[in-house]
């Protein structure tokens, strides 16, 4: 190879075909596409994202919001959710519950960011990016959970959930909503946001 | 000759001496002799006992018998006379007379008697008792006659006389008569036996002088076969032997005769002639081992054979000492020689090879020759390559200075290059936190949409479009990042490419730098080695003309060495001859044992 090589560039001819080459990638990158083309590259986009519009409804359905944390997927109800957003400034808070990670200014609103991993007492499955909050409300009470990847959001049917989440077991039991078929882990939201534990009084002198 | 048997029966009479048996043969022969004397003698005794037989018991009893008659007659005559004569000294004279005539009548008939008693005629014998007892009464009655008579009683006596003394008388008469005639009658047989006799004699004499004969003739031949035959075997044996032939055999009888001593003395003879002409034979045979034990000092054989013997023992040793030595100095001379032929024809070879290496030496002198010409002329056309090489060189090194510059801006170009696919990369960060955000702002759109429950779901659709399209940003950017990546690498491994070309470069400035350094020294070296050279051809040259004067020399030598091989060869083969006669010599001495 190396020996053709080096007898092309000894006879001088593949100079030739290296600026014929050059040329070709300059006109690539300089070429604006012809609007036939362009209108062609979009139907191909179309026909990509084209979906079935979703079955009617059978049974209960609800919109979750599907995260990934530590390479397992989780949803919340999407009713919970206020936004998501990606993580700043995260500010450490001293003397709070290992769960607590510390606190974020949002827009300026200071609110508390929670590791869910902890919160719950999850396996931990290496580390992820942990990147992004997902800013959970119900009435007055408000706060931020870590999440590696926010997948969207997803209209998940309730019925035939498996209840029984074999990776959990103790603590945690009670802010599960089951499993469904696709491996979606569905938290209850409304559970955590009511939980006394969250609610950090306390006073260090 | 004889039968074992036989042989054994003569075997004591082979044991006589010679003369003995001379003796008992003609012994015999005169025994014979004797015998047939004797027997002639005994004949004649008993022809003349018949003779004297016939006298005395035939003729003088029938003379007997015939006085008897005339005494008778003559006592009758007496008595008749007495009767007659009256005379009484008469008578008484007559009686005495017819007394006397009367006992030798008695006389005579005892006689008779006798004899014919010794011839056993009985009858005889009876008749002469008969004549006796008749004769007896005769007397008595004469006797009466006689007393009648002195009585003076003649008459009675007278008629006495004429009866019954008749009667008597007559009686005696025909006794007597018969008895004469019985006489006669033994006298004629007497004779006729003597005659018998006579004839038998002869037959005696004649059977006896032919068994004498006959046993002269078997002592003849007896004594031939004991006496004259061995010693006929003698002098034939010893006839062959003075024809120098020992291989006679006398066949020695065991016997203790003259012959048999002398056959035995022969035999020893003949053994001790033998035993020296085994011995002769030994010695011939080259064995002088033997031992010689001379029968006594007057064997002057034995002596003789003894002393050369022993000469020819002390002979050999010195010979053989002698050949050992001639052996030796033989094979001695012969291993040198040969030693001196091989060497010779070793030098001979050497000599040979020298001569062809000298020619190959100055063939190769002449090619060296040659060949330095050669070589100062391409030394000379070398000189000008290498200048030109410099100048080549120079030219070189120039163009490499150049390719060096050239290198070194594409390394600046290609650094910029990388420089710029920097920003770019940086640019592209920026539009992947744009799409992520873009991303996030679907996805609360969307949170927002399902808030609003029906009325937000139309939003809904355009919140998860927003988000694809964030999603496509992101994977584009992705595409553009791993575009980047490789476009940095074939940047870094296109400034190292450089970098090591434009090394190479330099290194190659280097190398042109020392080729032409090289090419310099060479050019020098290649003047020097023209000169050199040069210089070789003139003395290759001499070296021509000095290996001519070699050759020359080197062929004088080969012919001398040439001659030397055919002289040293001539000795080896002398040498040969001397070991083979030595060896020949030594093996003929070794026939010897001593």
């Amino acid at each position: 190879m190396s020996g053709e090589k080096r007898e092309k560039f000894s006879k001088g001819g593949d100079w030739a075909d290296i600026h014929r080459r050059l040329e070709d990638a300059r006109l690539a990158v300089d070429r604006e596409p012809s609007p036939a083309e362009k209108k062609g590259m979009l139907r191909k986009r179309a026909r990509a994202l084209a979906k079935e519009p979703e079955a009617a409804e059978q049974g209960e359905h609800a919109w979750f919001l599907e995260f990934l944390l530590a390479h397992e997927r989780y949803g919340i109800e999407s009713s919970y959710v206020r936004e998501v957003l990606p993580i700043k400034d995260l500010a450490p808070v001293p003397c709070t519950p290992s769960f607590v990670l510390g606190i974020i200014n949002v827009r300026g609103q200071i609110i508390s960011v929670l590791d869910l991993k902890k919160f719950l007492d999850l396996p931990e499955k290496g580390l992820g990016d942990l990147n992004k909050v997902i800013i959970i409300a119900k009435g007055d009470m408000e706060f931020g959970v870590l999440a590696d990847v926010i997948l969207g959001i997803r209209n998940v049917p309730l019925k035939g959930l498996q209840q029984r989440i074999p990776t959990l077991s103790g603590v945690g039991e009670e802010f599960f909503r089951g499993v469904t078929v696709e491996g979606l882990i569905l938290l209850d939201a409304g559970r955590i946001l009511k939980d006394k534990l969250i609610v950090v009084n306390e006073e260090v002198f | 000759m004889y039968g074992p048997k036989e042989e054994r029966r003569m075997k004591w009479f082979a044991n006589l001496a010679t003369r003995t048996k001379l003796f008992l043969g003609f012994g015999m022969v005169f025994v014979i002799l004797t015998a047939v004397i004797l027997t002639a003698y005994m004949g004649l005794i008993s022809i003349k006992s018949s003779q004297s037989n016939l006298y005395q018991k035939d003729f003088i009893p029938a003379m007997n018998i015939g006085k008897l008659l005339a005494d008778q007659n003559r006592t009758r005559a007496d008595i008749e006379e007495v009767m007659l004569t009256k005379n009484k000294a008469k008578q008484q004279a007559m009686e005495q007379d017819i007394k006397d005539r009367e006992n030798k009548i008695t006389e005579l008939i005892n006689f008779a008697i006798g004899n014919l008693k010794s011839e056993n005629d009985q009858a005889a014998v009876k008749k002469m008792d008969e004549l006796n007892s008749v004769r007896e009464d005769y007397r008595k009655t004469r006797d009466e006659q006689f007393a009648l008579i002195q009585e003076g009683k003649v008459k009675d006596a007278r008629q006495l006389s004429m009866g019954i003394q008749e009667q008597r008388y007559v009686r005696i008469r025909n006794l007597a008569s018969e008895l004469m005639n019985t006489e006669t009658k033994h006298a004629q047989a007497r004779v006729e036996a003597s005659n018998a006799m006579a004839g038998k004699m002869v037959l005696v004499f004649i059977l006896a002088g032919v068994a004498a004969f006959a046993l002269s003739l078997i002592a003849v031949f007896v004594l031939n076969g004991m006496i004259s035959k061995p010693l006929k075997e003698i002098s034939g044996a010893a006839e062959k032997m003075s024809g120098g032939d020992l291989s006679v055999d006398v066949s020695i009888e065991d016997r203790n005769d003259e012959v048999g001593a002398l056959s035995k003395a022969f035999g020893r003879m003949i053994a001790y002639l033998q035993e020296m002409a085994a011995m002769a034979k030994r010695i011939a045979g080259n064995d002088l081992t033997i031992s010689t034990n001379p029968l006594s000092p007057k064997d002057t054989l034995g002596n003789s054979f003894a002393d050369m013997v022993h000469n020819l023992k002390r002979m050999n040793r010195e010979v053989m000492d002698s050949v050992t030595v001639l052996a030796s100095s033989a094979s001695e001379i012969l291993s040198s020689t040969t030693e001196v032929a091989s060497s010779v024809t070793e030098t001979a070879t050497s000599v040979n090879e020298t001569t062809t290496t000298v020619e190959e030496v100055k063939q190769t002198a002449q090619v060296a020759s040659q060949k330095a010409r050669q070589v100062s002329e391409a030394a000379q056309k070398a000189v000008q390559v290498s200048q030109m090489g410099e100048r080549a060189v120079d030219e070189t090194i120039e163009k490499m200075a150049r390719i060096r510059l050239q290198m070194e801006s594409i390394a600046e170009s290609i650094v910029k290059l990388s420089e710029q696919s920097q920003a770019i990369g940086e640019i592209i960060g920026a539009v992947n936190d744009l799409a992520e955000q873009s991303n996030l702002l679907a996805v609360n759109a969307s949170i927002e949409a399902a808030k609003a429950g029906e009325h937000g779901k139309g939003f809904t659709v355009v919140a998860q479009e927003v988000k694809s399209l964030a999603g496509q940003s992101k994977q584009a950017t992705a595409q553009v990042r791993t575009i980047l990546s490789d476009i940095q690498k074939a940047t870094s491994a296109a400034v190292l490419a450089t970098e090591q070309g434009s090394k190479t470069v330099e290194e190659g400035v280097k190398q042109s730098g020392q080729s032409g350094e090289a090419i310099k020294m060479l050019a020098g070296s290649i003047a020097e080695a023209a000169q050199a050279a040069t210089q070789i051809a003139a003395s290759s040259q001499q070296q021509l003309v000095g290996m001519e004067q070699v050759i020359t020399a080197m062929n004088s030598i080969k012919l001398a060495s040439e001659q030397n091989v055919t002289g040293t060869k001539q000795t080896e083969t002398a040498a040969h001859a001397l070991n083979e006669l030595g060896q020949k010599l030594k093996l003929l001495m070794a026939q010897y044992r001593v």
